[in-house]
């Protein structure tokens, strides 16, 4: 519990500060400028993307039978991340966990993944990354889920407390509610299969291709 | 990675409605090889629309419209330095389907330095509709694709937008033959009205219409995606693009549009807009001239 516990703290740097995943390109264009309205964006974005590609690929990944199967899901996960600042953002996170957990929480598959990664045959994704971890260390794929969701989540409130920006308070409050949103998405994606894997609905991938061109960034997505 | 390609469509399902068409060059112009349709779905006759050898078919659906557990199955081959435009006669329509989703499954294989234009006109689901669309694209590394959707409410009774049940389209594009290929991108739309409020943030955003182009070539580049940016400005639709894929030593590259807009005639300017663009820049070949809006 506590190598996952170290692995999805805030403070690991993974670069998930940089990183607002669409969200400054709903703030340029003022659509989110509060804390109700990063709130809505935010539960859209757990009940999508961390729903359909981080969620699912955990749960594939963590059920897997051999290192093979999650070679394949790096490459699905490469292959569906259609906006770059997405695809180059989750690579960049993922190979800096990858490395911090080869050399923190050893285990089965993890030098394999960094072999591969480092020969330029695979990505890194920190979804998978943190699926093979918990599956090293014993941990129920419902709770990798849920802790790897509201990381992401207490990383994206971070980043909206200095971007739009909100109130520290304002931000916890945000977090407080995103507890609930994180649950439904362990359980839905409990019922998705591997063809649903990154299927999210088009708005938000417009954002996040958008921000390509965005000429002042806070964010490099 | 390198596997055996065991994703083919189902053969033995029951359907409404299949087609298959291999189309090879011969003398410098593009001929269906092989043709076969059964059921509910045909082509039209061959046209050569300009001088550059290509030739165009058209799908036809005489039922009309897509119904409840309706299964239909296309199979399109395009072999070396052969050019295909397909299209469709008329819009797709999706009807109520009470007895399970109407599902299609396409297969579009392109050979060495084959072109495929698929250019259908637009989806329309109407309410208490569920469709899913399952394509899978296998080409060479030298071949060329450019792969267009347009998605439309249809009208319900009572006026709301929104009233289908479920939409799925997923586009998986593997490089290699039918015997070894690798993934290159796979291109999603899901849509569940049910489930999630259309008009809301991330989702449609108050628009109504929705687009998605695809464009995989080994010149797709930068520079190209910079002036497909700006055709995508120039729309006045909602839209974005972006370089995709995972990027090998094959060289095989691509860019994805998407739009988000209130009328079909706007989405499909896009696409043609951009499909215009390549087929000048690669081919000197003269602008699509379908002549349906």
């Amino acid at each position: 519990m506590l190598a996952m516990a170290q692995l999805t703290d805030s403070a690991v740097p993974t670069g998930a500060f940089s990183h607002s995943l669409g969200f400054e390109t709903y703030l340029s264009r003022g659509e989110v400028d509060s804390a109700a309205s990063f709130a809505e964006w935010l539960r859209m974005f757990v009940a999508q993307q961390l729903t359909f590609t981080d969620a699912l690929a955990i749960r594939l990944a963590h059920g897997a039978a051999g290192f093979e199967e999650v070679a394949d899901l790096d490459d699905l996960l490469t292959a569906q991340a259609l906006p770059r600042q997405v695809r180059e953002g989750q690579a960049t996170m993922g190979q800096r966990l990858l490395s911090i957990a080869a050399e923190n929480v050893p285990g089965p598959w993890l030098d394999d993944y960094r072999a591969r990664v480092a020969s330029g045959r695979l990505h890194a994704h920190p979804a998978l990354v943190l699926a093979v971890v918990g599956r090293n260390v014993g941990q129920r794929v419902d709770d990798v889920v849920a802790q790897h969701l509201f990381a992401t989540v207490v990383s994206l409130t971070q980043n909206a407390v200095r971007g739009i920006p909100l109130g520290q308070n304002a931000g916890q409050r945000v977090q407080g509610m995103a507890r609930t949103w994180v649950l439904t998405a362990v359980e839905r994606s409990a019922t998705l299969t591997r063809e649903d894997l990154g299927a999210i609905s088009p708005g938000l991938e417009i954002a996040q291709m958008q921000h390509e061109r965005q000429r002042a960034r806070l964010f490099m997505s | 990675m390198t596997s055996s390609c065991s994703t083919l469509p189902e053969r033995d399902q029951p359907s409404t409605g299949e087609l298959e068409l291999t189309v090879a060059r011969r003398g410098g112009v593009s001929h269906a090889r092989h043709q076969f349709h059964r059921g509910a779905l045909r082509i039209l006759r061959p046209i050569h629309l300009d001088g550059s050898g290509q030739v165009c078919y058209t799908v036809v659906n005489p039922g009309g419209a897509f119904l409840g557990a309706d299964h239909y199955r296309m199979d399109i081959t395009v072999k070396e330095k052969a050019s295909l435009l397909l299209t469709t006669q008329s819009a797709t329509k999706v009807y109520r389907t009470p007895q399970g989703p109407a599902t299609q499954d396409v297969r579009l294989v392109l050979g060495p330095g084959a072109i495929l234009e698929n250019i259908p006109d637009q989806l329309i689901i109407y309410r208490d509709g569920s469709y899913r669309q399952t394509t899978r694209v296998i080409m060479h590394p030298g071949a060329s694709l450019v792969s267009a959707e347009v998605i439309t409410p249809g009208w319900s009774p009572d006026g709301e937008r929104f009233r289908y049940q479920e939409l799925r389209l997923r586009t998986e594009v593997r490089v290699g033959d039918a015997h070894a290929s690798r993934i290159f991108a796979i291109d999603q739309l899901r849509l569940e009205p049910g489930v999630d409020a259309l008009d809301g943030v991330g989702q449609l955003e108050g628009h109504s219409h929705i687009g998605q182009l695809l464009v995989v070539d080994w010149r797709v580049d930068t520079e190209l995606v910079d002036v497909v940016s700006g055709l995508c400005v120039q729309s006045g639709l909602r839209a974005g693009v972006s370089s995709i894929g995972i990027t090998t030593d094959d060289g095989v590259r691509g860019l994805v549009v998407r739009s988000l807009g209130h009328r079909t005639e706007d989405v499909v300017h896009l696409h043609e807009s951009v499909t215009n663009h390549v087929r000048h820049l690669w081919r000197g070949q003269g602008p699509l001239a379908l002549r349906k809006y």
